[in-house]
């Protein structure tokens, strides 16, 4: 190659074709997080001057705020009722779908819709389906002679209804993925596994399933991250301009985003605390992504 | 493997097909009744008081909320496959100094929750004057993690790098490399990426709930909102709002699934 010591290969065209992401991460994605950190040490609603006050706003999430723990957990809980299941039945579905010959295409097609429904529609749909008195989940068990549920106006059952919704929504999407790493790996596998004569689940849990390790990491931490920044659904769904109290019953549907939107939009714009309380977030994120990853990376080396 | 494809299966995917479809045959039978019918039976089959609902969703401004939609959606589109098909092409065909830290640089950017940061983003949108403007939408898709790395990963798996010293040698200039012959290489990956940039910058729902400060700059997702809004005792009309809301991306999404589902797979190979 005569390209080493070339400066036209070496500086000038690397940095014509990388220049434009740099500069556009920089100016729309980076900086608005520095300038919701420098935010974060201020008191100002918007209008005015700011004020410097320190770590106050910090001190005040870590020791005052509850409402921030309380959309924490809800998030969590969420999260665990939800990701798990549909993780394991993308992977499940996947696996039955690889030996599919007919229909394969139908299948991923059918179930990958609901992921590319816009969230507003999804939460919308989903109070239709759920209502107390009219929708017709609730219909149809009292059509079979039992009792409907009050789904959405009960804190027990509030957050299950948006963890299925959760369900419905990506399990295709992980399907779709799983079933592109499935057919990626190679048939002569699997036909060396049949000569030594493993059954079909041996050889899902011995070969299928370590192969799709890399993938599985990508869903986990993907995964995570949107988790964690959930707001859309049960914004949608519990969001009623009628009462002024947000986050559904008992506030059991308030996730952090929520909260964080409600602090820095809400009824009263508290724009420096609502960044510490972003901060705080992303700091939150950033942790469980880089812990997700080592402790996936570790398993990956055993 | 092959044992497992047994009837059961074919029992089971039915089962979740059937549960991923019923909200949406429920949005379209629902869609067609009168609002009062809606809750006097269970509204399983199609009536006929569709043309009644499109028409009131249609008195509402409904086109130019999709027209807004639709152009946030294809430029954010439209930039972001170009900005990361180039860093995915710089990668591949250089070498230069802090490679490795800009690859770094960018696993970490497809962690960052962009969202997190909307406060400074709203004051600096503000001071650029582009409040009011479609724009805020748009930006922040410019340049997107995820974009740049699954470009790097599918250039790097699909592009020989002999082509590009032959075309050197050929003296082809760099731009004419990359527009010419390296796109049409890499088409399955870009049309993967175009669909799920639209896809997401179409469905955003925070950004534009806080940019969104007047009818006119409405997006699909906040017409929605609004509809519920506005015709809060109308079922018929916001069901049908939603449903002509969704076949763009439903129609978008059933033409292009070939090619996205061979692009997810030569992606996820990597991945």
């Amino acid at each position: 190659m005569n390209r080493k010591g070339n400066k036209k290969y070496t500086i000038l065209w690397p940095l014509f074709f990388v220049a434009p992401f740099i500069i556009f991460f920089l100016a729309f994605n980076l900086f608005p997080i520095l300038y919701s950190v420098f935010l974060s040490f201020h008191d100002w609603s918007g209008i005015g001057d700011k004020v410097f006050i320190g770590l106050d706003n910090y001190v005040r999430i870590f020791t005052q705020d509850k409402t921030v723990w309380k959309s924490l957990g809800n998030t969590l809980y969420i999260m665990v009722l939800g990701f798990p299941l549909s993780i394991f039945l993308g992977l499940v579905l996947a696996a039955f779908l690889s030996n599919l010959k007919k229909f394969r295409n139908v299948f991923q097609t059918i179930n990958f819709l609901p992921y590319i429904t816009t969230p507003v529609a999804i939460g919308l749909i989903f109070t239709f389906l759920f209502d107390w008195n009219t929708g017709i989940i609730n219909k149809i068990i009292t059509f079979f002679g039992g009792e409907g549920v009050n789904w959405l106006g009960n804190a027990k059952f509030a957050p299950l209804v948006i963890g299925f919704m959760i369900i419905w929504k990506t399990t295709g999407y992980y399907m779709a993925l799983y079933l592109a790493g499935i057919t990626s790996i190679s048939e002569d596998i699997y036909e060396a596994a049949k000569v030594d004569g493993a059954g079909p689940v041996k050889t899902f849990f011995k070969i299928t399933l370590p192969l799709l390790k890399p993938i599985t990491i990508f869903i986990v931490i993907t995964s995570l991250i949107y988790a964690l920044q959930l707001f859309d659904e049960p914004n949608l769904m519990f969001n009623v301009s009628t009462t002024s109290v947000i986050g559904g019953p008992d506030r059991s549907c308030l996730t952090m985003v929520w909260n964080f939107y409600d602090v820095a939009f809400g009824s009263t714009a508290r724009l420096g605390y609502g960044s510490a309380v972003a901060t705080t977030l992303f700091i939150i994120i950033v942790i469980t992504s880089l812990v997700g990853m080592k402790l996936m990376n570790k398993k990956e080396g055993k | 493997m092959k044992k497992l494809a047994s009837p059961l299966s074919y029992v089971l995917l039915v089962i979740i097909s059937f549960i991923s479809l019923f909200p949406f045959y429920m949005m379209i039978t629902m869609s067609t009744y009168k609002t009062e019918q809606i809750f006097q039976t269970l509204p399983f089959l199609p009536s006929d008081y569709f043309g009644q609902n499109i028409s009131t969703v249609f008195q509402s401004n409904f086109l130019q909320s999709y027209g807004n939609s639709l152009f946030i959606s294809v430029v954010s589109m439209a930039v972001c496959v170009l900005v990361s098909s180039m860093v995915g092409y710089a990668m591949l065909v250089y070498d230069f100094k802090f490679k490795k830290a800009l690859m770094n640089f960018i696993m970490l950017t497809m962690m960052v929750p962009t969202q997190i940061g909307i406060i400074g983003y709203m004051i600096e949108m503000r001071s650029l004057h582009l409040t009011g403007t479609l724009w805020p939408m748009i930006l922040l898709w410019f340049a997107n993690g995820f974009g740049a790395f699954w470009m790097i990963q599918f250039i790097n798996g699909s592009m020989p790098m002999e082509i590009v010293e032959s075309a050197r040698i050929d003296g082809a200039g760099e731009l004419k490399i990359f527009f010419g012959m390296v796109f049409p290489c890499i088409r399955p990956g870009v049309l993967t990426l175009c669909l799920l940039i639209f896809l997401w910058s179409w469905n955003s729902y925070l950004v534009p709930l806080v940019f969104v400060n007047n009818e006119s700059l409405n997006t699909i997702p906040i017409f929605i909102k609004s509809l519920a809004n506005a015709y809060r005792t109308d079922y018929g009309a916001q069901l049908s709002g939603l449903l002509l809301a969704t076949i763009p991306l439903l129609i978008m999404f059933i033409c292009g699934s070939k090619s996205f589902i061979k692009g997810l797979t030569a992606g996820a190979v990597k991945g």
